[in-house]
């Protein structure tokens, strides 16, 4: 009869329902996301790292990290970025060595449908929907201040800074020299530029101090130059006599920053970086990507011997997580 | 005819059917909102168990941890009292064997560092700050404490956090207070490894709030993270529910350190109370659905048969003799009040049919009777008229009116047949007007005006003559002037029409009314009423008498039926 079949119609309708209610809301894939960063060695890095670590775990993410062996291979970096987009990488969280050399790869990336997030260093992109790290004119500044604080009379300045392509320290630079300038009784003697690892840092930084014996404060850029212009005061044995301005924290540097080379250290947040940065992919990958904002800042502070020991100063240099890699 | 049922309004079925569903949804709704609640307060009581009891756990694992490095303190006491040699040896087994003792060191009274025992590492000449020991506190407490967690600062390039116990040495030895530099490996192992839910978990402050250790506790120092302690510092040991997360704190015995459970009653508690929801809900649907499907069944079997058995009852009643019954399907009630219904309108039709044949037969009964009982004056005038006529030697005239009175007879008789050719009823009339005419004294003249194709059709006998009677009697008999009287026969379309036309008194219309409700007063003659309801049984309502009159102009009674052939209604 044919209401019996439109019955058994209904019946049906109703079954498929049950079902449908019954089977959505199940599955909910692991979002890949890279981190390309400048260089796995310095503690820097691994402090970002483990940053991004922690996010990864807090968001269920496949988290794969990778960055060239010298901070001045971009070339590398080009090629981490696009072997990661191709490996099906849904996100990179990126850190340019090369502001301009980076950009092109990036955007290659960003076509394919990959999102960008930059941590540290930013590119010359506009695909990159959110630039998390130091504001690195003011961090510039601070170091500048740091020293005009601290060395009275006139300051004859030294600059070790690294790959004169990288954003980052070219800013830095730029905020420095800004308020040396402003200061009245700076003059900047020297700007180097070297390769981001101590052993080179050192040298080129001794050099400096041989062909400008007159320089009494010297200011480096970040954690490797940092550490190889320390290790070249103490060789000199100028450690009462140059007011040394790092960036970051190592053990090495925090030990000179006790014994005397080092006199001041500009500590940025890296593990804010790292974890605010697989967060913002985090953010982009489900849908959340309005609340972003295009710039944040990390926090950034200056330490020196006074307040090393300080809590806040000892939370900022020390990581808690011991990482052995 | 009766008056209608309106049709206005819903049906029964629908408002039935609505108020099933309607009714078992509100019941639904309150089960629902009733069994949620109690759902949600069973699964927030659970919820702070749940993290009470992993929060209590943390506190004895960590309660033995502590009374273990308490055993461990003491026998590093004891151990100063031994010779220096024996004393390094003891506590370098003791180091070797406690990997999360980074440091052991011995201070004197005035808080310099004595000695400093470590695997593998040994302090450095300049130390900038000991944060390890605290001169003045270490005065001011009378038996064994804990420091907040800090940096180790007495080695080159080894920076990690650790927390220090500081007991003082009893005895008037060099050294007066000895130092544990416990790192976090072991109790993050007892912290790290708690899951309360999917993301709850455990940390551990101390009496004023600072957070000793913290699975997240680097996230805390990138300041990407906050514990509210101060907060959390000032309630008792219990548990505390908010809306979003759940508090337990329980102190861990033997120091002041407390342990702090932090799950989230998002994930322990809406989750399961979404998930439930969702299925009282898919269960609701279903039931509405079960609800809604039952009462669609239930009007389907009772309410579509009740609707056709309603509709073929109205079909009947407009119609009962061209009405053929279909029986419902449907519940067995329907289906029984189907046959009943069948039953009665086949027996209606049957008693209608029976009903109509009497009425036949009762006319034509009738009829007779009448056709027999000729008006007895009549005939005795009749009689008058023809022996006075033969006395004054009028035989011609005699003969006349016997021939008409035999022919009047004949035709009324006509050997029983009701139906005859109207050549015949036309002859019938004029010897009934040749006889009045007579009767009369010539007061009127009479006039027929047939057509001739009329003449073979078959039309009832005595139609006319009554009709021509009430002419001369109500017409004519008042008239001073001579009337006169016109028969016309005439086609129309499928129909005959006889139109007898007097110019006598006329009649008001209540009149006609009275003559077509009641027949003639003196119950003698057929009578108009008798022709027309005998042209309305044989031919139907449409065919019959129409009067119209004007008083002082005259009558014309017009007398429509359809055409007839021999033998058409014979059978009637």
């Amino acid at each position: 009869m044919k209401g019996n079949r439109r019955a058994v119609l209904w019946v049906l309708a109703a079954l498929v329902c049950l079902c449908a209610c019954s089977a959505d809301g199940t599955s909910s894939t692991r979002h890949a996301v890279a981190l390309v960063a400048k260089s796995t060695e310095t503690e820097f890095w691994l402090s970002v790292f483990a940053g991004a670590r922690a996010a990864a775990t807090e968001y269920n993410l496949d988290l794969s990290i990778m960055g060239p062996e010298t901070e001045e291979d971009y070339e590398t970096q080009n090629r981490m970025v696009s072997e990661a987009a191709q490996t099906g990488a849904e996100a990179i969280v990126f850190s340019a060595i090369d502001y301009e050399n980076n950009a092109t790869a990036i955007d290659d990336a960003a076509r394919s449908g990959v999102k960008i997030v930059a941590i540290d260093s930013s590119v010359d992109s506009q695909a990159v929907s959110t630039y998390i790290g130091t504001d690195n004119y003011a961090a510039g500044q601070m170091a500048a201040q740091a020293a005009l604080d601290r060395v009275d009379g006139p300051l004859r300045v030294g600059i070790v800074n690294y790959d004169i392509s990288s954003a980052n320290g070219q800013e830095r630079e730029r905020g420095a020299l800004d308020v040396f300038e402003q200061s009245g009784r700076s003059q900047v003697t020297a700007v180097i530029n070297t390769l981001a690892q101590a052993d080179y840092a050192r040298r080129d930084t001794a050099a400096l101090l041989k062909e400008h014996p007159q320089i009494n404060v010297l200011l480096a850029f970040n954690e490797p130059t940092s550490v190889g212009a320390a290790q070249a005061v103490e060789e000199l044995g100028l450690s009462e006599d140059v007011f040394l301005v790092g960036f970051d924290s190592n053990v090495s540097t925090v030990d000179g920053l006790q014994e005397g080379s080092v006199d001041a250290l500009v500590v940025q947040n890296p593990y804010a970086m790292g974890y605010l940065g697989v967060e913002s992919a985090y953010k982009l990958l489900s849908g959340q990507g309005g609340d972003l904002k295009p710039t944040v800042d990390t926090s950034t502070q200056v330490v020196d011997r006074e307040n090393l020991f300080t809590m806040d100063s000892q939370k900022a240099l020390f990581a808690f997580e011991q990482h052995m890699d | 005819m009766r008056e209608r049922n309106p049709r206005t309004g819903p049906r029964t079925t629908t408002i039935l059917v609505s108020m099933v569903v309607g009714v078992v949804a509100i019941i639904l709704c309150c089960c629902i909102v009733l069994f949620l609640d109690r759902y949600r307060s069973a699964m927030v009581q659970s919820a702070r168990t749940s993290t009470a009891q992993a929060v209590s756990q943390v506190s004895s694992t960590v309660g033995d941890y502590l009374w273990d490095m308490d055993q461990a303190m003491e026998l590093v006491e004891q151990s100063m009292w031994e010779e220096a040699q024996v004393r390094d040896e003891l506590l370098s087994a003791f180091l070797k064997f406690r990997p999360d003792v980074v440091a052991v060191t011995s201070y004197s009274r005035q808080g310099e560092l004595l000695d400093c025992w470590s695997p593998d590492r040994e302090p450095k000449e300049e130390i900038l700050q000991n944060l390890s020991f605290d001169l003045e506190k270490a005065q001011s407490s009378q038996s064994a404490y804990m420091t907040a967690p800090h940096v180790e600062t007495i080695f080159e390039g080894y920076y990690p956090w650790v927390v220090t116990m500081t007991a003082p040495l009893a005895q008037d030895g060099e050294a007066a207070w000895v130092s544990l530099d416990l790192s976090f490996s072991s109790i993050s192992s007892y912290i790290n490894n708690v899951s309360i839910g999917q993301r709850g978990y455990c940390f551990l402050m101390d009496k004023e709030g600072n957070i000793v250790y913290h699975p997240q506790q680097q996230l805390l120092y990138a300041g990407l993270k906050s514990e509210n302690t101060s907060a959390l510092a000032a309630l008792e040991d219990g548990d505390y529910a908010d809306d979003t997360v759940i508090y337990c704190i329980t102190s861990v015995a033997g120091s002041d350190w407390r342990i702090v459970g932090v799950s989230y009653v998002d994930e322990l508690v809406n989750r399961n109370v979404h998930e439930m929801i969702r299925l009282s809900f898919l269960l609701a649907g279903i039931l509405l659905a079960a609800a809604l499907l039952t009462s669609w069944l239930l009007s389907r079997m009772l309410g579509r048969p009740l609707r056709g058995l309603a509709s073929a009852m109205e079909s009947f009643e407009t119609d009962a003799d061209h009405f053929t019954y279909r029986p419902v399907s449907g519940a067995r009630e329907v289906r029984e009040l189907s046959a009943s219904f069948g039953h009665m309108v086949l027996r209606i039709q049957q008693l209608m049919t029976t009903v109509r044949e009497e009425e036949i037969n009762l006319r034509k009964t009738e009829l007779k009777a009448l056709q027999a009982q000729i008006n007895p004056h009549f005939l005795y005038n009749t009689l008058d008229s023809i022996a006075w006529m033969c006395e004054q030697g009028r035989n011609a005239d005699a003969v006349k009116m016997v021939h008409a009175l035999a022919r009047l007879f004949r035709i009324s008789i006509s050997r029983g047949h009701e139906l005859i050719p109207i050549a015949k009823e036309i002859e019938h009339a004029e010897s009934y007007l040749q006889i009045q005419k007579y009767r009369y004294k010539n007061q009127f003249t009479y006039s027929f005006d047939v057509e001739a194709e009329c003449l073979d059709y078959y039309c009832n006998k005595i139609t006319l003559q009554p009709i021509i009677e009430n002419a001369i009697n109500h017409g004519l008999d008042l008239l001073v002037e001579e009337g006169s009287i016109e028969v016309r026969v005439c086609q129309d379309g499928e129909d005959i029409l006889f139109f007898v036309r007097d110019n006598g008194v006329g009649m008001t219309p209540e009149q006609i009314e009275s003559i077509m409700q009641h027949g003639p007063k003196d119950r003698t003659g057929i009578g108009i009423k008798n022709v027309n309801d005998r042209l309305e049984i044989y031919f139907g309502k449409q065919y019959g008498l129409h009067i119209t009159s004007e008083p002082d102009v005259g009558t014309c009674v017009e007398i429509r039926m359809p055409k007839i052939r021999e033998g058409d209604y014979e059978g009637k």
